[in-house]
């Protein structure tokens, strides 16, 4: 099958950049312009971008964390009004369905996972397996179980870590490694409270950096394509800038990529000592070629936080918003908490918005810099097209800076800051950039040989609606959503990576699992088979 | 064998798949008990979304009980390997499902490896009545309780009693629960569904969140039925909502009253009644005017059914996946006697490609 689409502005940083210009796709896979061939369905596209398929690196969409905060709060998504189900189960709100129906109707095509706990990874499977249209991968996290802590704490060789790390990369069908508050976890079971990246693990003697140091090198010597995935110390405190700082300071010429920076981004000036240091960090990060970032950026409204960093989830309990949380002290790297907030346009959201928004305009790269909002934490992902017109139009900064808390935005720099992100800039920081940061080399541009994701926006003045309605979305070349709309239900796959698994290291686990919780290692493995679907996983290459 | 009956006659599996879509399709109220693993409530709730139909589980009380403790409240929670590796305190609190049982005996044969590494010592909160008191002897657990209590009443006068508060009268057993206290770093507290009421199992987590002030403190769910628990989960994901949810116009909604379906059966709401158990043994509650549809592992027609169809068990004649409380998440099962029987979500397909427009159901 032979398509076509005339007539669009194709903006594709990596192949060939901005021009009027078609797009070929035969039987899935983007091709060059064929000879003398006549395409079996034609779209015309003038007046419209075409981009690659839109890649969300750190949305939490999935899983045991995520399924717990839908049954604490039935509430937050009970009212909304039957809009016609043209494709199963896309009004049930915040469910699986729902999920990959609105990132596709907004031109994504894939999204990560960040937050797999190991033991727990059949669930994530289950459920991104129930996520429609687009490709999901997983980020599995390690650095708080007690497999890990004692390596590190007895000294053991570099490759029994690489074993291991390569036995639950590929066992839970992650696609990289993440590693959140390292250490802190483990901490706060022994009653620790505050946790930085110097601190020591209790029992283990370990400090954090010594965790994601001994990480960051594992996923490096194992050809992980993703840099380690760090979610650092001290998340949302007044002065976490210095955490992060030291943060980017380790990665000592190795990649490393922090998590949700704008979370981070906080000095301890001001009346309240609650004040913007995104500067300095933008600073840092334009100076360190080896890092890179996420966002995590707040928009205002409800929303339910979601993490595995059980330690700060615990102290933020006296701020939710209703008043009921749940804090999981998980096995190994399990667990986490759950806390409704509702971010407010007061003196500390209005804050944090500014943060976000510097981090974004004064970090030069946009090949450093990525595009989230930490769904659900700092919003859900449906804010995402006000987010793409507060990047494009400093006009929109400006009016949305005028309802907020004048006292919070003075302590930024945000309204001397002009920038406004191009359309070739989006293309890179939410298509060509991503793709790179994971390994894939299947999409994220649209030269010949990548996968048929594509993007159709409309052009007009409102950016907001240009992106929250794509014209076209193409899916490994089905057409699946038409005028914002989802027209075609397909079944996307999950990426992972598969090392091969170390035979003396399956044994050592088989005899770990065995003596401390008294059961069989196939209670925590599991078949494709269980996921019910067929062929769920794609594989996707370790670098050699 | 028979696999599929009409009324009480043996009849094709074709003939009773074709009778049963006419019962679904001219429903005006159909709704479901559900009693089966993950992929047998996807496939489920993907047809009675279709239908516009309500669903329950089997023991939809308990559970809604167990439902209501997150939904109205949360609280502090760890894994049974967790509290096996690393608590020395453990305290039952009232009646602990016999299915879990087992697990917590063998705990008793361990020694925590983590933590504070002491040796394991266990408590029961408990009401007056208590079938879970042979549980807590073989366990040696030391009674914390008063006469005339209630278990919400003990777990008031406990948390009272360990903030220093005044209480009108003392629990047995509360001077060795402090000394207990004072030297364990992670005490939990194992409770269930069937522990006690709503207000009871809220104030438990009460006093966790007290002890959480200034040292740690945990408590391990295990629920009234795993299976029933797996049912909420997969609900959730899959709607948004857990189980007793209904939709109209494809919209779910959540209602613990409005969609208990053994209340609509009994107030006449519902026409329809389809009962799927792979649990096996288990038949459809008699009564009430609704018609039934039997998807069971049975080797009979269920009494007064419409239709019956035989399905196979997850993890027995075919692989499945539950949730498991022993790891306090989903487990692949792999059969351990495969038969031919089929899966309830096999049945429930063919269903879904008989009513009329013969669409595919998402899972
Ligand atoms: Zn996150």
């Amino acid at each position: 099958m032979l398509t076509r689409l005339v007539g669009g502005e194709v903006v594709d940083p990596v192949s060939g950049g901005t021009s009027q210009r078609d797009v070929w796709i035969r039987d899935g896979v983007l091709i060059d312009p064929p000879q003398g061939e006549t395409a079996g369905e034609t779209h015309d596209v003038s007046g419209c971008v075409v981009m690659a398929g839109a890649i969300d690196i750190h949305s939490h969409i999935g899983g045991g964390n995520v399924n717990t905060a839908r049954l604490l709060m039935p509430e937050h998504h009970a009212a909304h009004l039957p809009r016609p189900a043209n494709t199963p189960l896309s009004n049930a709100g915040w469910s699986t369905f729902q999920t990959g129906c609105l990132y596709a109707q907004m031109g994504f095509t894939t999204v990560v996972e960040p937050a797999m706990a190991p033991y727990t990874a059949l669930h994530t499977h289950l459920e991104l397996a129930d996520i429609p249209i687009i490709d999901k991968a997983t980020l599995a996290i390690l650095g708080n179980d007690d497999f890990t802590l004692s390596l590190l704490r007895n000294g053991k060789s570099s490759a029994m870590l690489d074993d291991y790390v390569a036995w639950v990369v590929g066992s839970t069908r992650a696609l990289g490694v993440k590693v959140i508050n390292a250490g802190a976890a483990a901490a706060f079971k022994e009653n620790v409270r505050s946790f930085s990246l110097d601190d020591t693990v209790p029992e283990y003697g370990i400090s954090s950096r010594k965790i994601v140091k001994s990480l960051q090198a594992s996923v490096t010597r194992l050809g992980i394509p993703h840099p380690l995935h760090v979610h650092c110390n001290n998340l949302g405190i007044a002065g976490s800038a210095d955490t992060a700082a030291d943060t980017i300071a380790a990665t000592e010429g190795v990649p490393l990529h922090l998590a949700h920076l704008q979370f981070y981004g906080y000095g301890t000036e001001g009346k309240r000592k609650f004040s913007s240091e995104a500067a300095r960090l933008a600073e840092l990060v334009n100076a360190n070629p080896d890092v890179s970032i996420d966002i995590g950026q707040v928009m205002f409204g409800q929303t339910v936080t979601i993490s595995s960093d059980v330690m700060r989830q615990f102290t933020a309990i006296g701020n939710a918003n209703p008043k009921k949380t749940v804090i999981m002290d998980g096995d190994g790297n399990g667990g986490g908490g759950i806390v409704p907030y509702r971010y407010k346009q007061d003196y500390y959201g209005s804050l944090q918005w500014a943060v976000g928004l510097e981090l974004f305009l004064l970090i030069t790269d946009p090949w450093r810099v990525y595009f989230t909002t930490d769904h659900p934490n700092g919003a859900p992902f449906t804010a995402y097209p006000e987010l793409f017109e507060l990047l494009m139009s400093s006009g929109a900064r400006d009016a949305k800076s005028a309802e907020l808390n004048t006292t919070a935005l003075e302590l930024t720099t945000l309204a001397s800051v002009r920038r406004e992100y191009t359309v070739e800039e989006i293309a890179i920081m939410t298509r060509a950039a991503p793709a790179r940061l994971l390994g894939l080399k299947d999409r994220g541009h649209l030269g010949a040989g990548a996968i048929a994701d594509i993007a159709v926006y409309r052009k007009g003045r409102d950016i907001a609606k240009m992106f929250r309605e794509a014209a076209l979305v193409f899916k490994n070349g089905d057409l699946v959503v038409k005028n914002g709309k989802v027209t075609h239900y397909r079944w996307g796959k999950t990426l992972r990576l598969n090392p091969p698994p170390d035979k003396a290291m399956v044994k050592r686990m088989k005899d770990y699992h065995d003596e401390h919780y008294g059961l069989s290692l196939d209670w925590f493995t599991f078949p494709d088979s269980a996921i019910s679907r067929d062929e769920p996983f794609a594989e996707v290459k370790c670098n050699s | 064998m028979s696999v599929a009956w009409i009324g009480s006659q043996p009849v094709s599996l074709m003939d009773a798949i074709q009778n049963a879509a006419k019962l679904l399709a001219s429903s005006r109220c159909p709704v479901f008990t559900l009693d089966t693993d993950v992929h047998g409530t996807r496939s489920a709730i993907a047809l009675i979304e279709r239908l516009g139909g309500a669903y329950d589980h089997a023991l939809g009380d308990v559970l809604a009980k167990e439902v209501t403790l997150f939904t109205d409240h949360g609280g502090m929670f760890t894994t049974p390997g967790e509290a096996r590796r690393r608590s020395s305190l453990i305290i039952l609190v009232g009646d602990i499902p016999a299915a879990h049982h087992d697990m917590l005996l063998s705990w008793a044969g361990t020694q925590p490896d983590l933590g504070d590494r002491g040796k394991r010592t266990w408590f029961h909160i408990h009401g007056e009545m208590n079938a879970a008191a042979k549980l807590a002897r073989q366990l040696k657990a030391v009674s914390l309780g008063a006469e005339g209590l209630s278990l919400g009443g003990a777990l008031a006068v406990l948390r009272a009693q360990l903030q220093d508060r005044q209480v009108a009268r003392s629990l047995g057993g509360i001077e060795q629960f402090r000394k207990a206290l004072a030297k364990s770093q992670f005490p939990v507290f194992v409770f269930s569904g069937t522990s006690g009421d709503a207000p009871g199992l809220a104030m438990l987590q009460g006093l966790i969140a007290d002890l959480n002030r200034k040292g740690r403190a945990s408590s391990v769910f295990l629920p009234a039925d795993d299976d029933a628990w797996g049912t909420a989960l997969t609900s959730l994901w899959m709607t948004g909502f857990p189980t007793r949810t209904g939709f109209s116009n494809s919209l779910p909604s959540y209602d613990p009253v409005r969609w208990d379906v053994q209340r609509m059966i009994r107030d006449k709401e519902a026409d329809l009644h389809v009962w799927v158990s792979s649990r096996g043994g288990e038949t459809p509650p008699r009564g009430g005017t609704a018609a039934v549809i039997s998807l069971s592992r049975t080797e009979a027609p269920a009494s007064g059914a419409a239709v019956t169809i035989a399905v196979g068990k997850p993890g027995v004649d075919h692989d499945g996946v539950a949730y498991s409380s022993r790891i306090g998440t989903f487990r692949a099962l792999a059969a351990t006697a495969p038969s031919p029987l089929p899966s309830v979500a096999n049945i429930v397909r063919q269903l879904a490609n008989s009513l009329p427009g013969r669409k595919a159901l998402p899972c």
